[in-house]
């Protein structure tokens, strides 16, 4: 049981990081209809502007109190990051026909990548990840179960970040005038939305939790290489198919039943009968994370929490 | 200024009408001259400068490339002049002056600073830099005013056929001649120079018609353009000597094109965008290295390589079937990211079954490693072999037996894409649901241009395998794949020509750019993301695309049409 406990929270912990992540895709996909392919690359960007914030302008300090400033760095550089992209990439490409931006995205993540690797000193190899006071350290214990500060911090960060979004888009102008563009993006134009700044917010909204995600993911790993994005990017796509993309609730659900799927699955496929036992494991997780995603993909595209954005399939 | 306006005005309403060449006609003139006079001076004391320009009479590389801009320049002024008079009707001469004229100003001026530049300063050139400057100036200015002439479109225009065929093996030559120069090209700065020469001219080119004119051409003459196109290919190993820089690069060049050819059936002619293409390469390479003589092979069954290619092919075009079954539901976004999910379990199964944690199938992140050569009755591909005195070596061998593989793939598919099925295809591609209600069979449409893409790719992968000689996982990753949709999106769409240019250029430039090697990567991101802005229907558009991509454009619409009814005729009166 403690066992089984154990590999659940290590599921919620790595379905929040992919839930953070997943908001974005799922924010951006219900307003302009575009997989941001690049998100993952975001994320990683975000990594990065943390890890950049606390070796230029902290000195290296590793109290308790550099981490909001991090996460300030973070959440800068990632939105930053999304907002020049959405100018520059995808705005010009908004009546294209939609191979087009698909192919952008599949650029603009190559070149964040290459920009990261080549322009961030050091980023050729992995880079350690500050290990700062209270929200690293001594992992707590619970009967059996161990819960480390990090998975914490990152649970605590996507209740917050869901908390202050679901206000935002709930009870703000512009996060209502987001909802209107949603489901009908000419008629919130005549109602007087201005339908480009929309847009616009909507990538930041996504790279602002992801930008947090990185700090988290920096945290948890106590290292972050150019390559994260990739994995956890095309993750945190599966999480917001899984939940109904276009459905901010739903990449939530979604993140958080990919992870636990992903953990039971690691740990209970080693004890399949009929020698399949060699195909489970950590080696195949990733593995079977995708056959979900296009399991998912192929009978219920609307997700388990039912999509927002209809006919895509 | 004006006076130009006048002779060359009328230019337009009777077919031709030789007129008194302007002043600004002998201004152009006169820069060619300067230009030319100017490149066969010296243009710098220093030697180690840009190649060698420190010779009188004997120019360096970027001399000559300086003085075919001013033949260029001479034949598109002697063409107003109303030497050609047919060719005049056909190309816009003052666009293509302009372009050449701007080239070659911006070429002198880029020189002149290199050589401020590397020589500590302006006292180390010669008179003749300044002199070709002059004239390179004298052009573009000389040619700024010129009024642009009304051409004909080149649809209406129907020369004696031999004088079309004399074209399509002038160009050839042209290709053949300047792609075995420019891989001779030891230096990258005179590389990086000649190509920036060539985008200016072809700019030159493309502004004064030629192109489309040559595309109406090679319309006509299909055969006639594969057969030379083929003949060019062929000949080039003897153009080598032995070499094995540019023959291995060559090999690869023509590896990435078949792929990307077979990638272009189910993207380009049926419009499903598959992100995991790569994975079917590596099903027929992990194939041909499972079934060879390596001491690694973990299977141990060797039957002959053509059994092995239509083995590869059939397991590949297995699991395009397998990945093909989801389009019946899934479409657009959604398939591309399924395919790429699937292109990475793909990858994750093979770097994992090594023995550890699954069956030894393919040896994990090791590979298969010394895989042997080919060997055809006795013919051993590892040897090197001379015809007619040039020695062709194991590259050359593999880059013949390709070139016949790679033959296929475009036989299959040009005929593909002229039949019933290419046409279904077509009508998929621009609208589902009305292809649908036509009666055409959407679904085994589909499935079949996924099976067939990857039959085709998994017959490249078996060669690929041998060619490379190992097999590992890391050969297979997304940016491959990547790569591929690249060189497709980049040469044009659902064009073989496109896609031949595109993947070529996608895998010399790098080569041969060794010091911009480390940015590689980020160029070829930036490159993705330029195109799809300004050029989304690629470098050799098939019109049909490109009005895909240019809805509003009623003129091109026309055009297709126009164009489109006279194949059709064509095809009738032949028939």
């Amino acid at each position: 049981m403690d066992l089984f406990m154990q590999q659940l929270v290590n599921g919620v912990t790595l379905g929040s990081l992919y839930a953070l992540i997943a908001v974005g895709y799922t924010v951006v996909y219900g307003i302009v209809q575009l997989i941001n392919f690049a998100h993952g690359e975001v994320f990683m960007i975000g990594a990065f502007g943390a890890l950049g914030t606390w070796s230029y302008l902290l000195g290296e300090s590793t109290s308790i109190w550099v981490l909001p400033i991090m996460i300030i760095g973070a959440v800068a550089a990632s939105t930053g990051t999304a907002v020049i992209m959405e100018r520059f990439a995808y705005r010009p490409l908004r009546h294209a026909p939609r191979l087009a931006p698909l192919i952008t995205a599949i650029g603009v993540s190559v070149f964040l990548q290459e920009a990261v690797r080549l322009f961030y000193p050091g980023a050729k190899s992995k880079l350690p990840f500050p290990q700062i006071d209270v929200v690293t350290g001594p992992a707590f214990k619970l009967g059996g179960v161990v819960i480390q500060r990090a998975a914490l911090f990152t649970v605590i960060a996507l209740v917050i970040c869901a908390l202050l979004l679901w206000l935002f888009v709930n009870r703000t102008k512009l996060g209502r005038g987001m909802l209107a563009v949603s489901q009908d993006p000419d008629t919130a134009r005549l109602m007087g939305i201005n339908v480009d700044r929309i847009i616009v917010v909507a990538f930041a909204l996504g790279a602002i939790l992801a930008g947090v995600a990185g700090v988290a993911q920096g945290l948890q790993n106590s290292n972050i290489d150019f390559r994260i994005g990739f994995l956890a990017g095309l993750k945190a796509f599966t999480a917001a198919v899984l939940g109904g993309i276009g459905n901010i609730e739903g990449a939530v659900v979604g993140g958080l039943v990919l992870g636990v799927v992903e953990a039971l699955v690691t740990q209970y496929t080693q004890y399949l009968p009929f020698g399949l036992s060699a195909f489970g494991g950590s080696s195949w997780k990733d593995v079977w994370t995708f056959a979900l995603l296009i399991l998912v993909l192929v009978f219920r595209p609307q997700g388990l929490m039912g999509a927002r954005v209809v006919d895509r399939a | 200024m004006n006076t130009s306006t006048l002779p060359n005005g009328a230019r337009g309403t009777t077919a031709v009408t030789v007129s008194r060449p302007s002043m600004q006609w002998y201004l152009t003139l006169a820069g060619v001259v300067l230009l030319i006079v100017g490149s066969l001076l010296s243009w710098c004391y220093d030697e180690g400068v840009l190649g060698n320009v420190s010779l009188n009479v004997n120019p360096g590389p970027i001399q000559v490339f300086m003085i075919v801009i001013a033949v260029l320049t001479l034949f598109f002024l002697l063409l107003r002049g109303g030497l050609f008079p047919v060719l005049d009707r056909l190309l816009d001469s003052a666009r293509a002056l302009r372009a050449l004229g701007a080239t070659a100003t911006a070429f002198m001026v880029a020189v002149v600073i290199v050589i401020a530049l590397q020589t500590s300063g302006l006292a180390n050139a010669d008179p003749g830099v300044f002199v070709a400057l002059v004239g390179a100036a004298l052009i573009t200015w000389g040619s700024w005013s010129l009024a642009s002439d009304p051409t004909v479109d080149p649809v209406s225009v129907h020369m004696r056929g031999w004088v079309d065929i004399l074209v399509i093996v002038a160009l050839l030559a042209i290709v053949l001649f300047g792609a075995a120069y420019a891989l001779g090209q030891e230096d990258g700065t005179v590389f990086v120079l000649f190509l920036s020469v060539l985008g200016g001219v072809s700019l030159a080119l493309a502004r004064s018609g030629l192109f489309s004119w040559i595309r109406v051409i090679a319309q006509r003459h299909r055969q006639v353009l594969m057969l030379g196109a083929f003949a060019v290919a062929f000949l080039f190993p003897f153009t080598q000597n032995g070499s094995d820089a540019n023959m291995s690069i060559a090999t690869q060049v023509i590896i990435f094109a078949t792929t990307a050819l077979g990638l272009n059936i189910v993207v380009g002619l049926a419009g499903l965008l598959d992100l995991g293409y790569i994975a079917f390469l590596g099903a027929g390479a992990y194939v041909g290295a499972t079934l060879s003589y390596s001491a690694f092979a973990t299977i141990h069954w060797k039957p002959p390589f053509i059994v092995v290619m239509i083995i590869g092919a059939c397991v590949s075009a297995t699991l395009g079937l397998i990945i093909g079954t989801p389009t019946l539901r899934v479409s657009g976004d959604y398939l591309a990211i399924v395919t790429l999910a699937f292109g990475e379990i793909f990858r994750l199964a093979m770097f994992n079954l090594d023995g550890n944690n699954g069956p030894n199938l393919t040896r994990g992140p090791n590979g298969i490693p010394a895989i042997p050569d080919l060997e055809f009755f006795g013919f051993n591909f590892g040897d090197t072999h001379d015809i007619f005195g040039i020695p062709i070596n194991r590259f050359g061998n593999y880059y013949f037996f390709l070139l016949v593989v790679a033959a296929i793939i475009i036989l299959v598919f040009t005929r593909l894409n002229n039949s019933r099925i290419g046409r279904g295809w077509v009508a998929i591609r621009e609208d589902e649901k009305a292809a649908e209600a036509m009666g055409v069979n959407t679904f085994g449409l589909k499935l079949f241009a996924f099976a067939g893409g990857a039959f085709l790719a998994g017959l490249a992968g078996t060669v690929k395998a041998h060619q490379d000689v190992s097999v590992t996982p890391d050969q297979y990753v997304f940016l491959e794949s990547a790569f591929l949709l690249a060189a497709i999106v980049l040469g044009g769409m659902g064009t073989v020509a496109g896609v031949l240019i595109g993947a070529t250029i996608l895998k010399l430039l790098p080569e041969k750019l060794r010091f911009v090697s480390d940015y590689r990567l980020l160029i070829f991101g930036l490159l993705l993301v330029l195109i799809m802005r300004f050029r989304p229907e690629g470098l050799v558009a098939s019109h049909r695309r490109q009005l895909e991509f240019h809805e509003e454009d009623t003129e091109l619409a026309e055009h297709v049409e126009h164009a489109h009814l006279e194949a059709t005729a064509g095809s009738e009166g032949t028939a």
